[in-house]
């Protein structure tokens, strides 16, 4: 299987402090990973760096043929509307945008908007019915589905997870999970940032952190590929 | 989607930028007022001047003077001339003209200075005369004639009586059908019509002045007085400078006095907008991180927050304009007791200055270009 993202010798410090060591791995498309690790050990700087919300100190991040540390501020713009989908755990709508615009804004930013594919999207993720809410209209499972189909609408090549249940009760964690689950059966390419191993287990790999260094990267103990 | 992202803005940040569009109604409704009035206080303002009297003097050049009888009189002229030339030049630009012949008559054997003039223009050259009794509305009428307050007081005349004046070895006759108070010299002479004293002073179609009152600015004015020079080169004609000139300077003060007070107001509509858009930027900071991680570039991302800005400026300036242009009718109302008409190009100008000074004090928002996504996401 074609190797999507590709991360070499990755580096990254905030002044004194190396929040990311020497970090390499290799991920495949569609593979599910879960990236692990306790509060600071560097699990979202991975994250933003591999988005092209950050840039590294040194080292590599490929993602599908791009090495993000070498784009500049334009190229990274293209960059995160092209190819990746964000999922953030506090959902990050904009809170006087229907659902159907928070999605249509990563349209309009990726090329041009189709309104009839946003509603499309959100009748994928089961909100049909909620397409002209505004976000403080929804409950919080709904508003991170929205933002799972604003992560899908422009087609990306990698969907970055943070913690994207981090925020929900555990009916929402479900929906969440298996719409995830859905999208990896599709063949999309998942990193996901996780504290919990009951969810990491769903992933194919887990990527574990501590103090900015990878420590380990295992397969998933899901049975049908332990 | 861009105006969609554009209204959607505006109306969710309603409440916030409540303050911002009020500084912009009432700056654009002060602006398109003072700019109505500096149009039109103009010709108000000529109009106001006019009742100050004539703003331009035909005399005869100096010369020979005339004699009377064998008394010397100042220089006369020809009245049919000064009339022909009149006839040649654009009667809308005089709003009143007048001869006059001046003799020093006597009456009740005390000497007392006779104007004879065309009495229907009087009240139009002399308009701040305040009169007791009737003005006469035909030059043709003889029989009648307005006494100054003083003449009135030591000649003991009242309104009706009548009055004999004699000049030489002639005399003539006419009745007291106004008192006047002018506050200056015609308060000690007797106003008369032209024939009753060309007839008096034995000097039939001689003038001894004419006046004019001409409407326009000083340039105008000056203009009309050159032209009269070149139809009337034997007599002098010149403009009365204390009224023309005063006007001149009240008009250019009155123009800086309504420049600085548009700059100050748009310094002052810019400073609350910025204000406004300075707590409005922090805010979406936010917003911002989320449409640079979406791919949103930051030229793009400005540009919608520009155009929200642009909307409430158009808009603002717009609503102000309208507004300021009843504010200008009841000022014009109130100042000058005659409306001042809205002027179209006083539309676009207004709209056009508030635009430019929103999107000036929408200055903050070039604070946006520096956010850092993944910094404003993790602390959100």
């Amino acid at each position: 299987m074609a190797t999507l993202v590709q991360v070499e010798n990755l580096r990254k410090e905030f002044g004194n402090v190396r929040a990311l060591d020497d970090v390499s791995f290799r991920v495949n498309a569609g593979e599910w990973i879960a990236i692990m690790g306790p509060s600071g050990s560097g699990k979202t700087t991975l994250i933003n760096i591999l988005g092209g919300l950050d840039t590294p100190t040194a080292g590599q991040a490929i993602v599908d043929g791009t090495d993000v540390a070498r784009l500049d501020e334009a190229g990274l713009t293209r960059f995160r509307a092209e190819k990746i989908g964000f999922i953030f755990q506090q959902f990050h709508l904009v809170p006087y945008l229907t659902a159907v615009e928070n999605v249509m804004l990563a349209q309009y930013f990726h090329s041009t908007t189709d309104e009839k594919e946003a509603q499309q999207a959100l009748e994928r993720v089961g909100l049909g019915d909620r397409i002209e809410h505004l976000p403080t209209q929804l409950s919080g499972g709904e508003q991170q589905r929205v933002a799972v189909a604003r992560a899908l609408i422009n087609h990306p090549k990698l969907i970055l997870a943070d913690e994207p249940t981090g925020n929900l009760d555990e009916a929402n964690e479900e929906i969440v999970l298996s719409l995830l689950r859905e999208l990896h059966t599709e063949g999309h390419t998942i990193l996901m940032v996780t504290h919990a191993p009951s969810i990491g287990r769903l992933a194919d790999r887990r990527i574990e952190f501590a103090h900015g260094h990878l420590v380990h990267a295992a397969a998933s103990l899901k049975p049908e590929l332990a | 989607m861009f105006w969609r992202l554009v209204f959607q803005l505006l109306r969710g940040s309603r409440g916030r930028l409540a303050v911002a569009i009020l500084a912009i109604v009432s700056g654009a409704a002060v602006i398109s007022a003072l700019l109505n009035l500096d149009l039109g206080v103009q010709n108000k303002l000529t109009q106001e001047f006019r009742t100050l009297g004539a703003n331009i003097v035909i005399s005869p050049a100096n010369g020979t003077p005339a004699q009377i009888s064998g008394a010397e009189v100042p220089s006369l002229m020809p009245q049919r001339d000064v009339l022909a030339a009149l006839q040649q030049l654009p009667s809308a630009q005089v709003s009143a003209a007048a001869p006059y012949l001046y003799v020093v008559a006597r009456a009740q054997n005390i000497p007392v200075v006779v104007a004879g003039t065309w009495l229907d223009q009087a009240q139009k050259l002399d308009a701040t005369w305040k009169l007791e009794g009737n003005w006469v509305a035909s030059r043709e009428d003889d029989s009648h004639c307005l006494v100054g307050r003083n003449v009135a007081r030591r000649l003991h005349l009242a309104l009706g009586n009548p009055l004999e004046l004699h000049y030489l070895d002639r005399s003539a006759q006419c009745s007291v059908a106004g008192i006047m108070d002018a506050g200056g010299a015609e308060d000690n002479q007797i106003v008369a019509s032209l024939r009753t004293v060309q007839s008096l002073a034995n000097l039939p179609g001689q003038i001894g002045v004419a006046q004019l009152s001409v409407t326009g600015t000083t340039q105008v004015i000056a203009d009309y007085a050159a032209r009269l020079t070149s139809a009337l080169p034997q007599y002098q004609v010149r403009p009365i400078r204390q009224v023309a000139e005063a006007e001149g300077a009240l008009l250019g003060r009155i123009r800086l006095l309504i420049v600085s007070m548009v700059l100050l107001i748009l310094i002052l509509t810019a400073l609350c907008v910025l204000g406004t858009m300075a707590a409005l930027a922090m805010e979406r900071r936010k917003d911002v991180g989320l449409m640079k991680s979406l791919g949103g570039s930051i030229s793009r991302i400005v540009g919608i927050f520009l155009a929200e800005v642009g909307v409430l400026g158009a808009a603002g300036g717009l609503l102000g304009t309208i507004l300021g242009a009843a504010l200008s009718y009841w000022m014009g109302l109130r100042v000058f007791g005659t409306a001042i008409a809205p002027r179209w190009e006083v539309f676009p100008v207004t709209v056009a200055l508030m635009i430019l000074v929103t999107l000036a004090g929408a200055l903050p928002l070039r604070m946006l270009g520096n956010v850092k996504p993944a910094e404003i996401l993790r602390g959100a």
